[in-house]
């Protein structure tokens, strides 16, 4: 079937079998491969996007469920400013380690600081708790979701949206 | 695979009358993803429904509150409705997989995957949910302790789907509640056992009890022997001897790669003593 | 100390950083493994779905492989892929490829394979409790005085077990292979820890019909901890069997639940312990320690976990008379591997019980009977070797102050008097040797390059991979801080066999300590030679010398004499120490520990990097903890996990606050950190669920379940001497 979305805020159309994953459709069809595959059973949140807003396990998302829709991958959300913030607030602590489940964290953690943005760890973490990392024992990662809380009242109001 | 995906709800019905053989109702699809995946699903049609926007959110309607088939539980989770008529409700569901899952996966679908984990069903058992089941030419309702039959088995016709979840508005109006998930972490997890519970006590005396467990039968279930033997007695009155044997004549857990049968049966009975204030 | 950024983080951020699943390569076509779902067994026959075009499809089979069908390993002893008889589920039949990724999936799951089965072992008890599964070179350390115990002394007999433990790192393994047919040239693209074992597994299947196999590392590495240490030498080696005979790229990612069902784990083991103490003066006089691993099917680098785990089997005491036996048991399960700790996590795990277990007995405070038996300077390893530095017992004295031990053994076991649910708090201690064991090293010979371009650029080759750990931007970091070099000056190649010298494998705690150190040395050798103050003005004044190339190997301390046959000497040159104490709270209802909080102390010398090395640390106390507390892989009677649905991983829900700490810091060189926060934390779980409970479990993890079967097996007791 064909469909029709909006990703990373561009228009996009394309034939594809109605049950193929989104984890693949941006893979494959659109070579972003920020998005990775790890569990392929929404047990990890590596492959985390932004679906209309909100943050789905895209291995878990059919190409039928996007049709019409906005998608947002980690290589559209590093160019947002809230994106920047936060990619800055990993990189100064050193929290990213091996980094396959980072972009997948930034998704998560970019819904959070913009539709929330409370420094409060117990909400961060909550937040946090479908995605999983092996590297860092998820400290510096709260460390930083935090320190971007603290930081975005700092931004510009427009950029804060 | 062969796929449909109808326009309206009538057309989803004509669509479905009209397949022969196994098929698969596809709402977020965060289940049936993972058994094609595995190949549990292979050649079986699959009708999409998840568009169906009639079937989505959460309204009140006279005394009742409607949640949609098609409502993800992450609406249900933000629903300032149901903050204000159900927060028990609402709040328990917080546990429900992750976040993200909670994004796309739907109530209805939590409820016709027929899985005995399935964490919305013990809470809507106490709650005296009912089930809006729709075909082409007909609507029931159906009180949710009813809809199974056993293991993925349903009170559902076929080219029959749940279309909504009745609860009472003032379900837990009155009552003291608990909820306890035990799973093998606190966020990701598929329940070893869950139970929910409801409670009124007037003069030292439980006067009313509603007690639903899931993991521990073929189906979630209502405890009604438990309840029973309950009701009307103050605490002290309470022999967990007794109780304990009725309580076996309602829950057959089993050990599996999850969690063994003695743990599960003696936290139930720890669970229930716990909410009993004992 | 600088904790500059890491390199390669903003491009891992934004999704740019390329991992092994993001190349592609002209014409590529996917290959999948076929592997045995019997445990030991002929195979009779490999029936293929219908319906499909077999002509499209590459298939190997150990009857293609034009080289030698072992993988090269410390023991010679695992086929590619099995021949007519397989002895694990999870071994490797066939390597399949088509262009279609989708269809190859479904065709090789509809493929079936008839066995005729023989029998098997599975359980991890039923090959580590006989004796008769043994094999392989068993070890000894011999330490005794050939005197009988005082009759006086008390004697503790105890045996301790351990389950697998899944590295779970996020990237599966995966791999690509490009046949070069002109040049007669392997090119692998590896997701790996140790490029140049890779080449060898290349080289070893594909005989003279390759001239040489050049492997490069993905940008990114997803995580490793030992898993990607000797299996992606088997993969490689069929994906470029797959590669030569279909004439195309070829590339295989595992999928999940494949990746966890048939790659290494971490070794089951059954620690038998025995000691003897003196009542009087509370020290273990005599011990006996028996300690075996279920390597599974095959030996492959097991000998070499089997030695790092009889070295460190003893802990951190000094016990006069000692003997420590070890060996290697044989299952029908894939062959357990490298991860991180390497046959330390589960020394720990007993002696640190073991410990509590005496104390307990003794009613001593178990940080008080670690006090006094603990390493002392003077004092030797069973092994003879001096112990030169009391950094152990500083870590044990400053970990016990700052998380309030003693006043909080107090104050809960208050607590506990009145109320149902209880709190505990344990402690735990640990090392690990850093780099190759005894004259590892040595034969290693690691080799590492320097390149100083015209433009004063410097350009450092290593065959150490960045999985994660950060070592290429503290091995660059070591390097130009030694000669104050400007940072965006210097770069590191990623590795390549044709390119970079062979540093070595990344492996056992020696990319900073070895490799680094090294880089540091050579940064000053270079200096010295040149005779340059600052290197930019000397590259800009002498031009015609430039680019200019240098290299330099690892020379080993000449105090590291080791005699591997008798097990006697100096193992390790340095060691890195560590004390732990964790608190937790016991729920009543449910039999779940909740941790909540965690204090760790290492010495792990100089740290380069204080941010990286932090969050190293804090990672791996993670799972340290995780192992003893949740951690497993397999149920008797229910088999092995299937994927990270079943094996559950601590979420960020599930960890308690950790404090990492490194103290002797100032020290000039920069020794092992990558596996040390793995060693010894988990044992202070279970001693803290002692403490709290008084109930004494001798295996891991503690899951409720099992506690719960201890609680019963103590009312039974209680109930029994109540009826008596």
């Amino acid at each position: 079937m064909i469909i029709k979305f909006i990703l990373n805020k561009k228009e996009v159309s394309i034939d594809v079998d109605p049950m193929k994953r989104l984890l693949d459709i941006l893979r494959e069809d659109f070579g972003l491969t920020g998005t990775k595959e790890s569990c392929g059973e929404g047990e990890c949140g590596a492959c985390t996007v932004l679906l209309d807003g909100k943050s789905v396990t895209s291995c878990l998302v059919n190409a039928v469920h996007i049709d019409g829709k906005e998608v947002m991958t980690s290589e559209g959300i590093a160019k947002e400013p809230i994106g920047k913030l936060l990619i800055d607030c990993f990189d100064e602590p050193n929290a990213v380690q091996c980094g396959f489940c980072f972009p997948g964290f930034l998704v998560t953690s970019y819904h959070y600081v913009k539709t929330d943005g409370e420094k409060n760890l117990d909400k961060i973490k909550k937040s946090l708790s479908g995605n999983i990392c092996r590297c860092t024992g998820y400290q510096k990662i709260f460390e930083s979701v935090m320190l971007a809380c603290e930081r975005k009242p700092l931004m510009n109001a427009n950029e804060r949206e | 695979m062969k796929f449909y995906k109808p326009k309206s709800l009538l057309e989803l019905f004509e669509t479905s009358e009209k397949i022969e053989g196994k098929k698969y109702f596809l709402a977020g699809g965060t289940d049936i993803n993972v058994q094609i995946k595995n190949g549990i699903i292979k050649d079986e049609s699959i009708i999409f429904l998840n568009h169906l926007t009639e079937l989505k959110g959460v309204l009140q309607s006279d005394n009742h509150i409607i949640i949609g088939a098609l409502a993800s539980f992450r609406g249900i989770i933000e629903s300032k409705l149901l903050k204000n008529k159900l927060p028990f409700f609402q709040n328990s569901l917080q546990e429900f997989a992750s976040p993200l899952i909670q994004t796309t996966a739907t109530i209805g679908g939590n409820i016709a995957n027929g899985s005995p984990t399935a964490d919305v069903v013990p809470l809507l058992l106490v709650l005296n949910a009912k089930l809006k089941l729709f075909s082409k030419s007909k609507l029931r309702e159906v009180p949710i302790s009813e809809f199974y039959l056993g293991y993925k088995k349903f009170i559902l016709k076929r080219n029959e789907i749940i279309g909504a979840v009745l609860i009472p508005e003032n379900a837990e109006t009155g009552y003291e509640t608990f909820y306890k998930k035990i799973g093998s972490r606190k966020a990701l997890t598929i329940a070893k056992l869950a139970i929910a519970g409801l409670k009124r006590i007037s003069n030292n005396k439980i006067e009313d009890i509603k007690l639903a467990v899931g993991s521990l039968n073929e189906y979630p279930r209502r405890l009604y022997k438990v309840e029973e033997y309950l009701k009307n007695k103050t605490v002290d009155e309470i022999d967990f001897f007794e109780l304990e044997s009725q309580l076996k004549k309602e829950i057959t857990p089993i050990t599996d790669l999850r969690s063994d049968k003695e743990y599960r049966y003696q936290v139930c009975v720890n669970l229930i003593r716990t909410f009993l204030n004992h | 100390m600088k904790s500059i950024r890491k390199i390669d983080a903003i491009p891992k951020l934004n999704g740019s950083w390329k991992f092994l699943d993001d190349y592609s390569y002209k014409g590529m076509i996917h290959g999948q493994l076929l592997y045995s779902t019997c445990h030991h067994g002929i195979i009779k026959q490999i029936h293929f779905p219908d319906g499909y075009d077999l002509s499209e499809f590459t298939m190997v089979s150990a009857a293609d492989i034009p080289g030698e069908n072992i993988v090269p390993e410390p023991v010679c002893d695992q086929p590619y892929m099995a021949d007519k008889e397989v002895f694990h589920f999870g071994q490797v039949i066939m390597g399949i490829a088509h262009p279609n990724r989708k269809l190859l999936r479904e065709f090789i799951s509809n493929t079936s394979i008839e066995y005729e089965e023989l029998p098997a072992i599975t359980d991890i008890k039923e090959c580590l409790d006989n004796e008769k599964n043994a094999f392989g070179r068993e070890l000894t350390i011999d330490h005794r005085t050939g005197k009988k115990p005082d009759p006086n002394w008390v004697h503790h007999h105890k045996i301790y077990y351990t389950p697998h433990q899944e590295q779970a790192y996020l990237e599966p393994q995966g791999m690509i292979a490009v046949w070069q047919p002109k040049d007669k040239i392997m090119f692998v693209r590896a997701t790996c820890q140790c490029p140049f074992f890779v080449k060898e597994g290349v080289e070893a299947i594909m005989g003279d019909t390759i001239k040489e196999a050049v492997i490069e590392t993905s940008e990114g590495i997803g995580g490793a901890f030992g898993g990607k240490e000797d299996f992606p030498n088997l993969l490689a080696g069929i994906t470029s069997l797959l590669s030569y005979k279909s004439g195309k790229p070829v590339k295989i990612v595992l999928d999940r639940s494949d990746d966890i069902q048939i790659t290494t784990k971490r070794h089951p083991a059954r620690i038998e312990i025995e000691t003897w103490t003196d009542p009087k003066t509370k020290k273990i006089m005599k011990i006996d320690i028996d300690y075996r691993l279920d390597a599974g099917a095959y030996q492959t680098l097991s000998p070499v976990v089997l030695a790092r785990g009889v070295l460190h089997a003893i802990s951190g005491y000094s016990i006069p008379d000692a003997f420590i036996r070890g060996r290697l048991f044989h299952s029908n399960t894939p062959s357990n591997g490298a991860f991180r700790g390497f046959g330390a996590p589960q020394a720990f795990a007993a002696m640190e019980a073991h410990i509590d277990n005496i104390a307990s007995d003794l009613k001593m405070n178990p940080y008080k009977f670690r006090k006094i038996n603990l390493f002392k300077i003077g004092d030797e390893f069973p092994t003879t070797q001096p112990i030169l530095e009391d950094h152990l017992s500083n870590c044990l004295e400053r970990v016990i102050d700052k998380s309030n031990y003693s006043k909080k053994l107090k104050e809960f076991k208050e607590w506990n008097k009145t109320h149902k649910d209880k709190k505990g708090i344990g402690i735990s201690i640990g090392y690990h040797g850093g780099g190759y064991t005894g004259n590892g090293e040595k034969v290693l010979n690691s080799e590492v390059k320097v390149v100083i371009e015209k433009d004063a650029i410097v350009k450092i080759y290593v065959s150490n991979t960045d999985m994660g750990q950060g070592a290429h931007t503290t091995l660059a970091q070591m390097f130009f801080e030694a000669i104050d070099h400007p940072r965006e000056k210097c770069r590191i190649q990623l590795p390549n066999t044709s390119k970079t010298p062979n540093s070595g494998p990344t492996v056992a705690s020696r990319t900073i300590y070895i490799i680094g150190n090294l880089l540091r040395k050579f940064a000053f050798k270079i200096k010295d030679e040149l005779g340059f103050e600052n290197l930019e003005g000397y590259v800009a004044s002498n031009q015609n010398e430039f680019p200019r190339e240098f290299r330099m190997n690892f020379v080993q301390d000449p105090s590291v004499v080791f005699d591997d046959e008798n097990y006697v000497g100096v193992a390790y040159k340095d060691y890195s120490w560590a004390a732990c104490v964790t608190e937790i709270y016991y729920h009543a209802d449910t039999y779940q520990i909740e941790l909540t909080k965690s204090w760790s102390v290492m010495d792990i010398g100089k740290v380069v990097n204080q941010k990286i090395a932090t969050g190293q640390a804090e990672g791996g106390v993670l799972q340290g903890l995780a192992y003893g507390l949740c951690e497993f892989f397999y149920k008797p009677g229910y088999g092995r996990m299937h994927g990270f649905t079943d094996y559950a991983l601590p979420t960020t829900m599930d960890l308690p606050e950790i404090d990492v700490e490194f103290i002797h810091n100032d020290s000039p060189i920069a020794k092992g950190l990558g596996e040390i926060p793995m060693d010894f934390p988990a044992p202070s779980v279970r001693n803290a669920f002692h403490n709290a409970t008084g109930i004494f479990i001798n295996e891991y993890p503690l899951v409720p379940e099992r506690i719960y079967s201890y609680m019963q097996r103590a009312t039974d007791r209680h109930r029994q001497t109540q009826t008596v």
